[in-house]
């Protein structure tokens, strides 16, 4: 399935969007797995797709609290790009590399999480005297500047990950033997966000209200 | 001080924007905080200038309730409280939002959010659940904003008594309760969305892989994380799915 120049912008500006939404502005939510994979779904007409690939990585996002300066992947334009991956091609066979796709690339997305907050600090040492001096011109400076990175930054990221899906997306392998590693991502992925869940609930009333929350989700599974 | 308060509300959705390991989200302070010092700018030019030092010096706390530090130091600062004290204030203040902010919105609002957008997603509401939970979460995101940077204007030095007698530390428990029943919820109903017609076999190699990653991040954690484990395993898997003859 070709993706029209219309689409890839589209991709561009809603991957750059997500990107920057996660630390810098307007961290709107916009920024999750799911809300990333469903846009870029939109935008490729696929939206089946999106919420599925958005939804497994998801469950790994719960795992994981932005705590501070704590370090943690960047999952917006990794989903943008798995989706782009799976476009066109059978969601049972896919589902599992794009969320390898989209793993890897948020990897990469964390650490240039790291890259931009050391630039960020040199800037400051550029703007030393300024800061100093508190000087109203420089801090407002020093603002737009990290920014303005993090979309250069979340731009970039936005155009490997979909440059680079649909570089590999016709040399797929796609055979049913492909369902296995789907297989294994949803596993994966289920058993990060059961483990993120637990932890998260302690041993006090959230722990009880988990398990009612999850006998109510078989409930209705069973029931569908 | 209160012609600056949009500005310094629209400011602060970018709070981070220039987060750096010196001086973490002190810049986005400064930034934030200048709306609110530009009236000190005209009482009293000499004070605005140490006050805007200050504003940019070192912070950390959760972006939404960076407001209650704005202004509660922007209030200081017309207060004429001694320059000492407002450092002080201003490292008190540090942890218990930090702390605050983590557990009502990271652990507590975000999954919650989540966990009720995968449910109705599961239930066939697709983006009727998306807009719903991105617009519940930031109706209440954007109000915490607002009533932060007012609670901190209104109540100056006493910021931290104000923040410990409002609806924010109570309802930290309520909304660890939702996210755990929603995202206890969400997770059979996104296991069977997302294994929906596939063979037994592959249900069962997704059960036998979920109890070994959990096992795995039991034993191992936080060393191995659910995303070193997930690239691990499922690039070994996408190895042997291609080469096996």
């Amino acid at each position: 399935m070709p993706v029209a120049w219309s689409q890839l912008l589209g991709l561009l500006g809603w991957g750059t969007l997500v990107g920057v939404d996660l630390v810098s502005f307007p961290q709107a939510l916009l920024s999750r797995p799911l809300i990333a994979g469903a846009g870029a779904g939109l935008l490729l007409g696929e939206p089946e797709a999106g919420f599925k690939i958005g939804l497994v990585l998801e469950l790994f996002a719960l795992d994981v609290l932005p705590v501070g300066a704590a370090r943690y992947p960047d999952y917006g334009p990794g989903v943008v790009g798995a989706v782009v991956l799976a476009s066109g091609a059978e969601l049972s066979f896919v589902l599992g590399i794009a969320t390898l796709y989209a793993l890897v690339l948020a990897t990469l997305g964390g650490w240039s999480l790291q890259w931009l907050r050391r630039v960020n600090g040199r800037t400051l040492e550029t703007a030393a005297a300024g800061l100093a001096a508190g000087d109203a011109a420089t801090i407002r400076s020093v603002q737009y500047r990290g920014v303005a990175t993090d979309v250069v930054r979340s731009a970039l990221l936005t155009a490997l990950a979909v440059g680079l899906a649909l570089w590999l997306r016709p040399r797929l392998p796609l055979t049913g033997r492909m369902e296995l590693v789907s297989a294994v991502a949803v596993g994966t992925a289920v058993a990060a966000a059961a483990g993120g869940a637990i932890r998260s609930a302690g041993r006090e009333a959230r722990l009880r209200w988990l398990a009612a929350g999850a006998g109510l989700g078989l409930l209705m599974a069973a029931l569908r | 001080m209160r012609r600056g308060f949009v500005r310094a509300s629209l400011r602060l959705l970018a709070v981070q924007g220039a987060w750096n390991y010196e001086r973490m989200t002190g810049v986005g302070i400064g930034y934030a905080s200048e709306p609110l010092l530009e009236d000190l700018q005209v009482e009293d030019p000499a004070r605005h200038a140490e006050a805007a030092v200050r504003s940019a010096e070192y912070f950390n706390s959760h972006p939404y309730l960076a407001g209650l530090a704005v202004g509660a130091l922007a209030r200081a600062e017309y207060d004429q409280v001694p320059g000492g004290q407002i450092a002080r204030l201003r490292t008190a203040l540090t942890s218990p939002l930090g702390s605050l902010g983590d557990q009502f919105f990271w652990a507590g609002l975000v999954p919650a959010v989540v966990g009720g957008m995968i449910v109705g997603l599961m239930a066939g509401y697709g983006w009727w659940a998306i807009g719903l939970g991105l617009l519940l979460y930031n109706a209440v995101r954007i109000a915490t904003g607002i009533w932060a940077l007012r609670t901190g204007l209104e109540t100056g030095a006493q910021v931290g008594h104000a923040v410990a007698e409002s609806w924010l530390p109570r309802s930290v428990p309520h909304i660890g309760v939702a996210a755990g029943f929603l995202v206890g919820m969400a997770l059979p109903l996104a296991v069977v969305g997302l294994l929906d017609g596939q063979p037994s076999w592959a249900v069962l190699l997704a059960a036998g892989t979920m109890l070994v990653a959990l096992a795995v991040g039991w034993r191992f954690s936080p060393r191995v994380t659910s995303v070193r484990f997930g690239l691990a395993v499922l690039g070994l898997t996408v190895l042997l799915a291609w080469s096996w003859p």
